[in-house]
C-alpha cells in the first residue's frame, strides 16, 4: 500500500464519529471514553480497555437543534458536538470526561446531562495557574477521576497500571514525533494536511491499530518524493482544529504548514512522560505545566516566547494565528499574539473561523494576500 | 406615615442638594484647578457629576418611604464614590486596581486604597446611557472581538484610552467568565503595572476548594506585601468582616420582609444597596449604618401595612445583571404594569456569615462570599448552581415570573436558556427573556426592550397597563 493510500484509508478512519477500528475495539469489549480537551491526560482514559477519544463532529452541517440549548453564541466546536450527541452520533460512547477548559465546554457537558444523561460523565477541575499548590489540586482531581472510573466500569487504575498506560503513551508518541520531525527538512516529504490526518487518527482509534498504521506510514513516508511546490513555510497556532479541511485550504494557496501548534496538533501535543517518576504525579505535572493554554491566566510571555521558538526552530516564512469565532479565551490572546509575533519580526496572520470549514474562497483569498505581504 | 406630595418634593430637593453638597467639599478640597485637570485626564468624571439624574430616574413617582429608601441608597453611592476620588486624588501611593470578583476587605485591611476597575462601566451606563460606547469601540478597534462581553470591552478601553488612575498594581482573578478573565492580559500589557492572579477553583462547594481559595488570598497577601507599601492587619480585618456580618443581618430581615405580599421595599432599597454595599465597601460602617436605615423604612412601611408601590399586581425576579443602560427598568416596571422586581441575581446569595475566629477563617470565610456569590456562583459550577437558585426565589418569594436579561454578549449564561426555558414551562412559570447587551444600547436600545416586555406582558401575562 502506498503512502497514498493510507492517506485515503486514515481520511475514511477519521470520516466518521464511529469509525471501522473503534468499532471493532467496541465490538471485542473495549469502552470508548469521549473527551473534549487537551486538560483531559489521555493515559488515564487508556487502562484496563477504556480507549480515549477526542470528540469531533467531522462532516458537521448545521447546529440548528443545538442552538436551542446551547444559543448562537457559543462556539460552534460545543454547538457541533452537542448537535451530534443529540442525532445519536456518540451512543457508541461509554462516557464522557471534560476538562473545566473555558465557559463553553462546560455548558456542553450541562447540557449533554440534561439532554441525553449519559450513564458516566465527569469534568476535571483544572487550574488556571501554574504552582504547587494547583499541581496538588490538579493531582488530586486526576485522582478523583481514577477512582470514578474504576467505580463505574471496574477497571483497575493501581500504579502498574497508570505505569503501563505511560509506557504505551510514550511509545505513540514517539512514533508520532518521529514523522512530526521530518518537517523540519527544507523539504519535508509530508504536507500539513497528511500530518493534520495522522494527528487526528492517532486521537480518535485504539493506539494498537494506530501503531500498526504509522510503522507502515514510516516505511511508505521514507520511499516518498519531497514536498518541492510551495511558496512558504508556515506555522498554524491556535485551538481545537479537528478538520484536515482548514489545513489544506491553506496549503491549496501554496503555503505549507510544517509546524502545529493548537490544541490537537503535535506542539506541545507529544510530550514525552519521565517513566521512572510516580506516573499519575508525572501525568498531572506534563498536562498542567505543558498544555499552554490561553486558559492559563498567567503564562502569556511564556506561550509567546514558545511560538516564537518553535517558529525559528521550524524556519517558518509566517504564522497563521487562529480562532473558532465566540471564543472568549482565544478571541483576546490572538490580538496579543499577532502583536507580540510582528513585534518579534515575524509575519503574522489572524484567522477568525467556524468550526466547520465555510468560505473557503475568502479564507484562500486572505491566505494568497499574507503570502503576498511576505513576498512569497 | 402617609405619603404628601410636599414630603416626596422634600426628599428630592433634600438628597439632591446633599449631594451637591458632597461634590463640592471634594472640588474645594482637590482644588478647582486640580479638578479641572483631573476631569480632563479623566473624563468619566463628568458622567458621575450627573449622578442627581440618575437619583431622579429612580424616585420619580414613587412615594414615601420606599422614595426615601431609594434616595438614602443613592446619596451613599454618592458619598463612596467621593471616597473612592478622594483615593485617586490623595492617596495614589496606596492606589491598587482590582477586577470586580477579588475581595476587597483584604486591601482595605492592609492600609491599601482598592480601585474596581469595572466599577466605571457599570455606573457610567447607568448615570448616562451611551456613555461607555467609546470605550467599547476603543477595544474593538484594538482587535478585541465584538462578540466579547461588553463590560470587560468597557474597561479594557478605559485602559486603552488611558483613563485609568496610576496605581501600584492590579489584582485579577479567573472570575467571572472567561471574558473577563482573558480582558486583564490586554490591560496588564497596557499598563504595565504587576499583576496578581488568583485561581477560583470551579467545583467551589467543597471544604477542599474553601481551603484552595483560603491559601490563594493568603499569596494574594504575600504579594500585595512584597508590591506595595500596604501591610495586612488581622485585627482590622476582623472588624470589617464583623462589620460585614452586621450588613448582613440587616439584609437578611430585609429580605424576610419582602417576601410578604405586598412587599414593603423593592428594587434599588433591595438590590442597588446589595450591589454596592456588598462589593464595593463591605465591611464599612456607613454601609452597615444604610442598611440600618433601610430595614427600618421597610419595617415601618410593614407595621402600617404600607406598600411599596402603589398597587402592586405582579412581582418578578430579575435573573443576570440588570440593564445598566436602562437601570430604570425597576421604577418603568412598578409605573407600566405594577411590577415588583423584588429580587435579582446580582443580589441573592446564599453566603454565610465570616467566622472571624482565626486568620484561617476569616480567609475562607472571605472565599466563600467571593465563590458562592453573585455572578461567581452561576458562571461557575454546575448549571444546578444557576437554576436552583431560581426556582428556590420563585418559592420563597412569591414571584409571579422570571425575566432573564439575555445578554447578548455572556455567552456562559446564554447555554442555559434553553434548559431554563424547558424547566420553567414544566413548572408553570412564566419567563421571558430579553435579549440585550449588557452596556450597549446601540445593540438593543430602551425602547426595544420596552417592546419585547410590552410583548410578554400583553400575550403571557395578559396584563394590562396602568392608568397613567
Amino acid at each position: 500500500m502506498t503512502f497514498d493510500d493510507r492517506q485515503t484509508r486514515l481520511q475514511d478512519i477519521i470520516d466518521e464519529p464511529l469509525n471501522t477500528w473503534l468499532d471493532q475495539a467496541v465490538a471485542d469489549g473495549n469502552v470508548p471514553i469521549g473527551y473534549t480537551c487537551s486538560y483531559v491526560p489521555r493515559a488515564l482514559l487508556s487502562l484496563d480497555g477504556l480507549i480515549p477519544v477526542r470528540v469531533r463532529a467531522p462532516g458537521a452541517a448545521g447546529t440548528e437543534i443545538a442552538e436551542i440549548y446551547l444559543s448562537n453564541v457559543t462556539c460552534s466546536y460545543s454547538r457541533s458536538l452537542l448537535e451530534f450527541a443529540m442525532d445519536d452520533r456518540y451512543d457508541f460512547l461509554g462516557g464522557w470526561v471534560f476538562a473545566a477548559g473555558c465557559d463553553h465546554i462546560r455548558r456542553l457537558l450541562d447540557n449533554l446531562d440534561y439532554l441525553i444523561s449519559p450513564d458516566f460523565s465527569h469534568m476535571i477541575d483544572a487550574p488556571h495557574r501554574k504552582g504547587d499548590a494547583a499541581l496538588d489540586w490538579y493531582i488530586k482531581e486526576l485522582d478523583i477521576l481514577l477512582e470514578k472510573l474504576a467505580d463505574h466500569f471496574g477497571i483497575d487504575t493501581g500504579e502498574e497500571a497508570l505505569n503501563a498506560a505511560v509506557i504505551n503513551q510514550n511509545r505513540l508518541h514517539r512514533s508520532l514525533k518521529e514523522i512530526a520531525d521530518l518537517r523540519k527538512q527544507k523539504q519535508p516529504p509530508i504536507s500539513g494536511t497528511e500530518f493534520q490526518r495522522i494527528m487526528m487518527a492517532s486521537l480518535t482509534v485504539p493506539a494498537g491499530d494506530m501503531e500498526k498504521a504509522l510503522r507502515e506510514i514510516k516505511d511508505s513516508v521514507a520511499r516518498r518524493e519531497k514536498q518541492t511546490d510551495f511558496r512558504a513555510r508556515l506555522m498554524v497556532v491556535g485551538g481545537n482544529i479537528d478538520d484536515t479541511d482548514f489545513i489544506h485550504t491553506i496549503e491549496s494557496t501554496g503555503g505549507l504548514v510544517v509546524a502545529d501548534r493548537f490544541c490537537t496538533g503535535s506542539l506541545p501535543g507529544l510530550v514525552m512522560l519521565d517513566e521512572s517518576n510516580d506516573p499519575l504525579t508525572e501525568i498531572a505535572q506534563k498536562t498542567l505545566l505543558e498544555t499552554s493554554c490561553p486558559r492559563m491566566m498567567e503564562d502569556f510571555q511564556d506561550r509567546l516566547g514558545s511560538i516564537i521558538d518553535t517558529a525559528r526552530e521550524y524556519d517558518v516564512d509566517g504564522v497563521i494565528v487562529e480562532h473558532i469565532k465566540f471564543c472568549d479565551i482565544w478571541g483576546i490572546e490572538t490580538g496579543l499574539l499577532v502583536d507580540g509575533l510582528r513585534e518579534a519580526g515575524l509575519p503574522a496572520l489572524r484567522l477568525e473561523r467556524d468550526y466547520r470549514q465555510t468560505g473557503e474562497g475568502q479564507l484562500r483569498t486572505r491566505i494568497q494576500a499574507f503570502l503576498e505581504r511576505m513576498n512569497k | 406615615m402617609k405619603p404628601s406630595l410636599i414630603g416626596d418634593l422634600a426628599v428630592y430637593g433634600k438628597y439632591s442638594l446633599v449631594n451637591w453638597m458632597k461634590i463640592i467639599i471634594l472640588v474645594v478640597r482637590h482644588g478647582p484647578f486640580d479638578v479641572i485637570r483631573d476631569i480632563r485626564r479623566y473624563p468619566w468624571i463628568l458622567v458621575l457629576l450627573q449622578v442627581n439624574s440618575l437619583m431622579w430616574r429612580f424616585i420619580r413617582g414613587r412615594t414615601g418611604r420606599y422614595r426615601e429608601a431609594t434616595a438614602v441608597v443613592m446619596s451613599d453611592i454618592v458619598s463612596s464614590v467621593i471616597r473612592m476620588m478622594e483615593d485617586v486624588f490623595f492617596r495614589g501611593n496606596r492606589l491598587v486596581i482590582h477586577e470586580d470578583m477579588v475581595p476587597p476587605e483584604i486591601m482595605r485591611a492592609m492600609g491599601l486604597a482598592p480601585f474596581m476597575t469595572e466599577l466605571m462601566g457599570i455606573l457610567m451606563p447607568m448615570i448616562k446611557p451611551h456613555s461607555v460606547e467609546n470605550y467599547i469601540d476603543a477595544s474593538e478597534n484594538e482587535g478585541i472581538p465584538p462578540d466579547i462581553c461588553s463590560l470587560p470591552k468597557s474597561t479594557m478601553g478605559l485602559a486603552l484610552k488611558g483613563h485609568l488612575p496610576p496605581a501600584l498594581a492590579v489584582v485579577t482573578s479567573n472570575l467571572p467568565c472567561d471574558g473577563g478573565m482573558s480582558s486583564y492580559m490586554l490591560i496588564e500589557k497596557k499598563l504595565k503595572l504587576p499583576v496578581f492572579r488568583l485561581d477560583i477553583p470551579y467545583n467551589f462547594d467543597t471544604d477542599r476548594a474553601v481551603k484552595y481559595f483560603a491559601g490563594e488570598l493568603r499569596r494574594m497577601i504575600d504579594w500585595l506585601e512584597a508590591h506595595t507599601p500596604g501591610r495586612m492587619d488581622w485585627e482590622r480585618l476582623r472588624e470589617i468582616c464583623e462589620e460585614r456580618n452586621k450588613m448582613l443581618e440587616y439584609e437578611l430581615e430585609l429580605w424576610d420582609m419582602i417576601r410578604i405580599r405586598p412587599a414593603p421595599l423593592a428594587g434599588e432599597p433591595v438590590w442597588l444597596s446589595h450591589m454596592w454595599n456588598f462589593n464595593v465597601t463591605p465591611g464599612s460602617p456607613a454601609s452597615t449604618r444604610i442598611y440600618k436605615r433601610i430595614t427600618e423604612m421597610g419595617r415601618k412601611n410593614l407595621e402600617e401595612g404600607v406598600s411599596s408601590i402603589k398597587d402592586e399586581r405582579y412581582r418578578a425576579l430579575l435573573w443576570n445583571p440588570p440593564m445598566i443602560h436602562f437601570i430604570d427598568i425597576y421604577n418603568w416596571a412598578e409605573k407600566t404594569y405594577g411590577i415588583s422586581l423584588i429580587m435579582d441575581s446580582m443580589t441573592f446569595n446564599r453566603i454565610p456569615m465570616i467566622d472571624t475566629g482565626t486568620q484561617d477563617s476569616m480567609l475562607e470565610g472571605l472565599g466563600r462570599t467571593i465563590m458562592a456569590g453573585p455572578m461567581a456562583r452561576h458562571t461557575r459550577g454546575p448549571a444546578k448552581n444557576y437554576l436552583d437558585d431560581i426556582f428556590h426565589i420563585h418559592k420563597h418569594f412569591d414571584i409571579d415570573m422570571v425575566w432573564v436579561a439575555g445578554h447578548i454578549g455572556c455567552k456562559n449564561t446564554q447555554a442555559l436558556n434553553g434548559m431554563l426555558r424547558e424547566l420553567c414551562r414544566r413548572e408553570s412559570i412564566p419567563l421571558l427573556i430579553i435579549n440585550y447587551d449588557l452596556s450597549d444600547p446601540r445593540i438593543v436600545s430602551r425602547e426595544g426592550i420596552i417592546e419585547q416586555i410590552d410583548h410578554f406582558m400583553e400575550n403571557i401575562m395578559k396584563a394590562e397597563k396602568m392608568a397613567s
